[in-house]
């Protein structure tokens, strides 16, 4: 877009981690980018912006999305969870723990949509073997090829692991 | 650009009158993808997310109707979609990852028609029907008449895909699509979907479509009838799958050459039939 194109803006009502926001915003704007740049919450991470590589991936109503695909404005009707929205305060989430605990972290880019993949998956099926944890996060590419300990913390949350 | 949010049909179909280069966005997880690489600018935006009545699966005896905006995910889940239409629900299941199932849609898939995607093929061999509205009107469209060249279909200026129409085929069908990615999720370099009556070991119903093999899905009826009639023996299916690669024009990219292309499709084809034979449920 050139700097001679008028940028018309709209209003938007978004709910992000139990907070309202009123914004307004051009609508060609993702979902992501009004996340990061207007409310600040950098968590989920600008990599392919195609919806590829996983790592903008934020919750809607609770099932992952993309949120470099998704426009602010079709998420209106619904409730946003950014990893920002996973702790209570400073006491991480449990597969936040986990991911700590296992060292699953390595430059950690990834990580923030590979928590938020690993917490749907748990909410859908609390007890994934490790071919479902694959098909899970099969959708977030983690660059530095770290997936061996990731999936190893989400199976620290399983019941079998706990015997 | 102005988004707008219609809460109905009628309402959706009146701005597509009024305006002059109005889109509609469905789950967005292509047009906001080709929006973000400037392959695409619109003017205004209409969003069909509102629109109650396009969304959902519904049955009745004859048919299943599956909303133009219910979402992979739930297509993909769906124990309404049984027998032949475990066509739909399988390739359902099989398109890309879950974060994208949660927001892509049948019709915002078929209407970008992508022939690399799963759903064109197995609508093919579900003998879908698409059903359009605008402001004149609805008109039901043959699948086999929907997707008309790479990216192109015969939807008219105006309209609206409404809803998939299945017919529940011939009794004690089963249907199952099989691809082959390069990775876990990527679009298919070649799929099959198939559907298939067996009475005792003999074949005697088949209606097979292949994905990613030319610009639009492609059915041969000699085909099928090749297969039908027979065991499903390995002569059988090899007959059918020289048939289908045939007609098949697969391009030569990232996915695979044309010529890996051929080579697949007979193995796919036997793969998807193989599944069917032995009776096992059709799951992803």
């Amino acid at each position: 877009m050139s700097e001679m194109d008028v940028i018309e803006k709209q209003p938007v009502t978004l709910r992000v981690n139990g907070n309202v926001h009123e914004l307004e915003i051009a609508p060609a704007r993702t979902l992501l980018d009004v996340l990061r740049s207007e409310l600040r919450l950098t968590g989920a991470k600008r990599s392919c912006n195609q919806g590829v590589c996983g790592a903008c991936s934020v919750l809607r109503d609770g099932k992952p999305v993309r949120a470099c695909i998704s426009l602010a404005f079709a998420a209106e009707d619904s409730e946003i969870t950014t990893i920002e929205g996973l702790a209570d305060g400073n006491r991480l989430s449990r597969v936040q723990q986990a991911f700590v605990d296992a060292g699953a972290v390595q430059c950690g880019f990834c990580m923030p949509a590979m928590v938020i993949a690993a917490t749907a998956l748990l909410n859908e099926n609390p007890n994934p073997g490790v071919e479902e944890i694959r098909h899970g996060l099969g959708g977030n590419i983690c660059r530095c090829s770290g997936y061996v300990k990731v999936v190893d913390a989400i199976l620290s949350l399983t019941e079998g692991s706990k015997s | 650009m102005r988004y707008l949010a219609p809460g109905s049909l009628k309402e959706a179909l009146d701005i597509l009158r009024r305006e002059d280069d109005a889109r509609c966005i469905a789950g967005g997880a292509t047009l906001v993808a080709m929006m973000n690489a400037d392959l695409v600018a619109v003017d205004v935006l209409v969003g069909l997310g509102r629109i109650a009545e396009l969304s959902g699966i519904t049955e009745t005896d004859d048919e299943v109707r599956i909303g133009a905006m219910t979402r992979h995910a739930e297509i993909a889940a769906s124990p309404v979609l049984t027998g032949a239409l475990g066509v739909v629900r399988s390739a359902a299941g099989q398109i890309a990852h879950p974060a994208v199932r949660n927001m892509g849609t049948i019709g915002g898939s078929i209407c970008h028609a992508d022939p690399a995607a799963d759903f064109p093929a197995a609508l093919l061999a579900a003998d879908a029907t698409i059903e359009a509205a605008s402001a004149e009107g609805t008109r039901q469209i043959p699948i086999g008449e929907f997707f008309e060249d790479y990216f192109e279909t015969a939807l008219r200026e105006g309209e609206i895909v409404t809803a998939i129409r299945l017919p529940r085929g011939p009794a004690g069908a089963r249907g199952h699509h099989v691809k082959f990615s390069r990775v876990d999720g990527d679009y298919a370099t070649v799929s099959v979907s198939a559907v298939l009556v067996m009475a005792g070991a003999t074949c005697s119903y088949a209606r097979i479509a292949l994905g990613s093999s030319g610009p639009v899905p492609i059915r041969v009826t000699a085909a099928e009838e090749a297969l039908v009639g027979s065991p499903l023996d390995q002569a059988a299916i090899a007959e059918a799958a020289r048939l289908l690669a045939e007609a098949a024009d697969p391009v030569d990219d990232v996915r695979g050459t044309t010529e890996y292309r051929l080579m697949l499709i007979p193995r796919l084809l036997a793969r998807a039939l193989n599944t069917l034979k032995d009776g096992e449920t059709a799951s992803v």
